[in-house]
């Protein structure tokens, strides 16, 4: 699951893979727009969905984050 | 009450001294009444809205916190995700019941304060015009502020990002607190919450620099807003066509400059009020004529407005029913284009609303639609950009493309601002033609520059309050916090600087006159 997960992030943003910090959205390595199609994505791929309450700085600050947050709607 | 006038000095100071003196469990009880007493100051009558808001965001958010448990406990009882799904969507559509009427009422009410003044002689017959309606329910202060900050705190009620408060006096002072009620910035429920239960112990250190930002907020809104206001205010009250282009471009580039100047003040000083208190309030502002895009741009300007109007407008129409079948139709459609389709109408909306917010007339309207082609282009332009830069050889680092990325950003906000600051929307064509058919840069090393209120000595004192600071700019940049910067410097050279802006503000400062100080640009908005 988390290799698919960082195949995705991958083709949207190469530089989150990289990142090492706790905040890419404030950072600006990541931009809302980004977000919006790599949740579309990450929905279609694990059909899961994804609702806008999880759609928050805390769930996509780096990449150990948005595996987490497929892995518990996953499991849910 | 203004936060630059005497009283307001004076209320801060007697609000400070009962804060730390009480009793710490009193503090917020204490906070509160100030904030409503600001507020009916500042109002002159009696704050109807501010309670209607506050009383139904307090009731909503209650419902939606009791709804979300009963949906828990219903879909604990079932075995499957089906049936779990469906227990969620029958409680979601009881939310959206009370939901639904709670946005509408809140929102039909600012909308009813801020478009519906054309209503208002019709409403002054029915009440009698002395005193008229306004003046007897009294204009809301910071109504614009106060229910968007309301409705997003009962939206993260929704979405479960905070637990409903059940202390409505707490919901008052988060709606109320006096730093921030007419300009903002936007606070966050879970942050604020936090700070307003903690007990605080004064801190001389705290309350110094809590002043020194308040100084120098009052400074950029002194001595360099207001002055610039002058100039600014002369040219656009001018004939356009006896101006010539190159001097509406230099009060465009200068009124770029009060805007930020103005309202970033305003927030330097509420923030530096709310620390003296020890309640830090979120940044607003991040240098944001550094951007090298627009987006970037407005990461930096009015942040948690645009934080706001992401997290609640943008991301609750994407994620919305509606928006995932926009998505999953369009996605992968012309060759792959088509995933842009969704964000891209989100960028229009949110923008759309965002110039609506700001004012009702057709310049901001424009203003809105502007930054909203623009942003939209530049996410679907940036696959074919990235490949331009990367056959160009052009390094991200490069100090000639960073200036050039910069000076892009400043021409795109400067023809917004035109928008904004022209009376209406001819006027602004007029001075668009302005800067094409005659420019006569020559104006501008004339004795012409000098004769829209601002003499050689004030443009130059002007020019000195801006090196300043650019240099406080310059090292916020760096990532250094300028008062941390100050106390690490020798004390002579501390104070030499402290009591220097201080002199600068009550020496070349804009007071009174016919230059009303007390007014911010953005409280009109």
């Amino acid at each position: 699951m988390e290799e698919k997960i960082l195949a995705i992030l991958e083709e949207h943003c190469e530089e989150a893979l990289q990142y090492t910090g706790d905040n890419m959205m404030e950072d600006g390595v990541i931009d809302s727009f980004t977000v919006i199609n790599l949740v579309s994505d990450l929905e279609d791929e694990f059909d899961i969905e994804i609702d806008a309450k999880y759609v928050v700085a805390e769930n996509f600050k780096n990449k150990e984050a948005i595996i987490a947050l497929v892995r518990r709607l996953v499991e849910e | 009450m203004q936060l630059i006038s005497y009283a307001f000095v004076i209320f801060w100071a007697v609000t400070f001294s009962l804060y730390y003196l009480a009793p710490a469990r009193l503090q917020r009880y204490i906070l509160a009444a100030a904030s409503l007493l600001f507020y009916t100051a500042g109002l002159r009558g009696i704050p109807v809205s501010l309670f209607l808001t506050a009383v139904t965001t307090y009731g909503c958010a209650l419902f939606l916190n009791g709804s979300l448990a009963r949906e828990k406990e219903a879909a604990a009882q079932c075995a499957d995700r089906e049936g779990r799904k469906a227990v969620k969507a029958v409680f979601q559509r009881k939310r959206r019941r009370i939901q639904i009427p709670y946005f509408v009422f809140n929102i039909g009410l600012l909308a009813f304060y801020k478009y519906a003044v054309v209503s208002l002689p019709i409403l002054d017959g029915i009440f009698g015009s002395h005193p008229g309606f306004l003046e007897r329910v009294g204009m809301p202060l910071g109504i614009s502020f106060y229910t968007l900050t309301a409705i997003g705190y009962v939206i993260d009620v929704g979405r479960e990002n905070c637990s409903a408060e059940t202390d409505f006096l707490r919901i008052f002072l988060f709606l109320a607190y006096f730093p921030s009620v007419t300009q903002g910035p936007f606070n966050r429920y879970q942050g604020m919450k936090e700070q307003f239960d903690k007990e605080h112990a004064f801190s001389y250190d705290r309350m110094l620099r809590g002043i020194q930002r308040f100084v120098w907020g009052a400074f950029k809104k002194l001595v360099i807003a207001d002055r610039i206001g002058i100039f600014v205010d002369r040219v656009y009250g001018a004939e356009p066509a006896s101006v010539p282009g190159s001097l509406f471009a230099c009060a465009t580039a200068m009124y770029m400059l009060q805007l930020y100047a103005d309202f970033s003040g305003y927030i330097d000083m509420a923030a530096g009020v709310s620390e003296t208190f020890d309640i830090m309030l979120p940044e607003n502002f991040k240098r944001p004529y550094f951007a090298r895009s627009v987006a970037e741009f407005w990461r930096r300007w009015h942040i948690t407005l645009g934080a706001w109007f992401k997290d609640y407008v943008m991301f609750s129409f994407v994620m919305s029913g509606t928006g995932r079948k926009i998505n999953k139709k369009c996605k992968n459609k012309w060759n792959g284009m088509g995933r842009h389709v969704v964000p891209a109408a989100g960028t229009m909306l949110v923008w759309f609303f965002t110039g609506i917010w700001h004012g009702r007339t057709a310049g901001y309207m424009l203003w809105g639609v502007w930054y909203g082609v623009i942003m939209s282009f530049s996410l679907i332009m940036e696959p074919w950009y990235k490949n331009w830069k990367s056959r160009l050889h052009i390094g991200e680092q490069s100090r000639l493309w960073a200036l050039f990325c910069m000076a892009r950003t400043w021409i795109i906000v400067f023809a917004a601002d035109v928008l904004i600051r022209s009376s209406s929307l001819s006027q602004a064509g007029e001075i668009f033609l302005a800067f094409v058919t005659r420019l006569n840069i020559g104006s501008l090393l004339s004795s012409e520059l000098t004769s829209y209120g601002l003499s050689k000595y004030e443009l130059a004192l002007l020019l000195a309050a801006l090196v300043i600071w650019l240099a406080v700019s310059v090292i916020e940049e760096r990532g250094q916090d300028v008062r941390d910067f100050m106390a690490g410097r020798p004390a002579a050279v501390r104070w030499v600087c402290y009591y220097g802006i201080v002199l600068l503000l009550l020496v070349t400062g804009i007071y009174g006159g016919s230059y009303d100080t007390a007014v911010f640009l953005y409280q009109s908005f």
